[in-house]
């Protein structure tokens, strides 16, 4: 049964994006369905039609805001909602301290996708407020762009397979 | 919180990385020019040069452009000296035309200052990747594998020098042949394998988004390899019975290997493959091809020059350039993205790695170089000299699409304008 925050959206302010064919057809699409959702306003959905359930979009896009719910049509057709005003749950614990900015868990994507979707989140942040970041490794690349960008971060590695860092913004 | 960290640099394995397609759009020309030798014996000097100019120019320099892209990655730590890294590449880019172009006119007393030059290079490399290592508290199999593989083209330069040697004042004792085929096992075995399994064992999860292989796994692959080369090239001077006892360790490595590429390729949460991962796939299958092929060489089931032949097309043409195209169309990309757009990621839109991709050209090149390599290893096998052309044209195709998809992907290099304003796919 659909949320009610999704039932209260008209059909006209959700946008399609149907990436079936281009996924058979081996490209990647995360970069358009980014693209969809930065250009979505206020009030609209994205309805995602994709040939499996798309469960890493469902912590990116969760990290920013939005809900998801799913439809599966077939085996290898799937319709999933992404709507503002539910928060989904996080994948990992956020930080409990009051500048805490949420948790990214950039898990199962592929390299550059990880560092895009950090360093997109990042210029949402404040001095003094910090990221978490869930990565499945150290991600040596983004950190001379957090050096250069003028962050400050701090990794830790509870087990293997599982990176966390926190990263706190010290200078505009 | 972190002290500052340095730039990992993309222009040096890049570098390397072009420099090496170049070597492999020249096999591509080369190739069909030498159709006719290839209906004769293997040991001819434009086949020599041919055969260099992949295990050199194209095989070498990549494994040295993807060590200086994947060190600071698997290590977790900047490379010595990036440098040292540019004179290796000029040092080791004049040795090999220097090595390749005497062969192809056999003059041997040239070949020395070649291989003099190759030397100087492998061996900065060396130094910079054990200076890099030096202190590692943490030896994962990747890194052992690196070493490995390190050591044994250190092992295979020295080999290659000797033999150079060998042909203006003979010091060597032993059969001729037995020191060639030891010498080609050496680099392929001990200096290519050891690189490709631990380079493997660390992105093929990352890019087939599969768990990583399990510590059993990594045993059989490393200690097959660390038993099986000695046992290889030591048997191969000395004592057959020894070189097939180290082919079926070797063979064991590479059949663990291949399963676990296959558990993988189950196991992947992958909605579909991009070309890239279509090339690993291609050239698993080429290794297992080929193993099977050495194996049944080592035993004894099969021989001549015309199986040697089809072995050397099956392996470095199927198994090494497949793979290596395959990893080159993963991490080419990834760093001339790093270079020109993660600068500008989260304040500007950029574009994502599709876009500097060109599928065109990449289906060409996987469609050819499968097909093609397929084709040319029956036709050196029957030795038809026709069948061998037309074969060779086709994996010509092949080479020349690759070289432009590396052209495209190298081309945002080039300070553009109008890129930065460039609409996101």
């Amino acid at each position: 049964m659909k949320p009610a925050a999704l039932v209260a959206i008209p059909p006209g302010r959700c946008v399609t994006l149907d990436v079936r064919a281009a996924i058979r057809g081996g490209k990647e699409p995360f970069d358009e369905i980014m693209a969809v959702v930065a250009r979505l306003a206020a009030g609209q959905a994205l309805v995602l039609r994709a040939p499996f359930e798309p469960t890493p979009l469902y912590r990116v896009l969760g990290a920013r805001g939005f809900a998801h719910w799913s439809e599966r049509h077939a085996d290898d057709d799937w319709s999933v909602w992404f709507y503002r005003g539910e928060p989904s749950a996080p994948a990992a614990a956020p930080p409990a301290d009051a500048t805490a900015r949420g948790t990214l868990d950039v898990r199962g994507l592929e390299p550059p996708q990880p560092m895009m979707a950090v360093l997109e989140r990042l210029e949402t942040l404040a001095a003094g407020e910090r990221l978490t970041v869930v990565h499945d490794r150290r991600p040596t690349f983004l950190y001379p762009q957090l050096d250069e960008r003028g962050f400050a971060h701090h990794t830790e590695e509870p087990e293997p397979g599982l990176v966390r860092i926190v990263i706190e913004r010290t200078a505009r | 919180m972190a002290k500052a960290s340095r730039t990992p640099s993309p222009m040096l394995p890049l570098a390397f990385l072009a420099t090496a397609a170049v070597a492999f759009g020249l096999v591509g020309v080369a190739l069909p020019w030498v159709a006719e030798d290839l209906t004769g014996h293997y040991y001819h000097p434009r086949i020599l040069a041919l055969t260099h100019t992949v295990t050199l120019g194209w095989i070498t320099l990549t494994i040295f452009g993807a060590s200086y892209q994947l060190v600071p990655v698997v290590l977790e730590r900047s490379v010595w000296s990036e440098r040292l890294g540019s004179w290796e590449l000029t040092l080791t880019g004049l040795g090999v035309v220097g090595i390749v172009g005497h062969m192809a006119i056999s003059a041997w007393s040239g070949l020395l200052w070649g291989a003099g030059l190759l030397a100087a290079g492998v061996a900065a490399h060396v130094i910079n990747i054990a200076l890099t290592l030096r202190g590692l508290e943490r030896w994962s199999f990747t890194a052992t594998m690196l070493a490995m593989g390190f050591l044994g083209l250190v092992l295979t330069t020295l080999f290659g020098a000797a033999l150079g040697v060998e042909h203006i004042r003979s010091f060597l004792p032993g059969d001729f042949y037995a020191r060639l085929h030891a010498h080609v096992h050496l680099a392929l075995l001990g200096g290519v394998l050891p690189v490709v399994l631990g380079v493997a064992a660390h992105v093929y999860p990352m890019f087939l988004l599969a768990p990583r292989p399990a510590p059993r796994v990594l045993a059989i692959q490393a200690w097959g390899l660390a038993l099986g080369v000695p046992a290889v090239v030591v048997g191969l001077l000395v004592a057959p019975t020894l070189a097939a006892a180290g082919a079926l360790a070797v063979a064991a490595s590479v059949a663990t290997h291949v399963v676990w590429v296959v558990s993988l390729l189950r196991g992947s949460r992958r909605p579909a493959f991009d070309w890239a991962l279509r090339f690993l796939v291609a050239g698993a299958a080429y290794l297992a091809v080929a193993a099977a092929v050495g194996a049944a060489l080592a035993l004894g089931a099969v021989g001549g020059p015309r199986w040697a032949l089809a072995y050397g097309v099956l392996v470095l043409g199927g198994w090494a350039s497949l793979t290596i195209v395959g990893m080159m169309l993963k991490i080419v990309p990834f760093l001339v993205w790093y270079r020109v757009y993660a600068p500008r990621a989260g304040r500007l839109p950029v574009p994502g790695l599709a876009d500097l991709r060109w599928p065109t050209t990449e289906a060409v090149a996987f469609i050819a170089l499968t097909g093609g390599v397929a084709a040319l290893a029956i036709a050196v096998g029957v030795g038809h000299a026709a069948a061998i052309r037309a074969a060779a044209l086709i994996v010509s195709v092949g080479t020349f699409a690759f070289v432009a998809t590396v052209a495209t992907m190298l081309h945002h290099l080039v300070p553009c304008p109008l890129r930065a304003a460039a609409p996101v796919a």
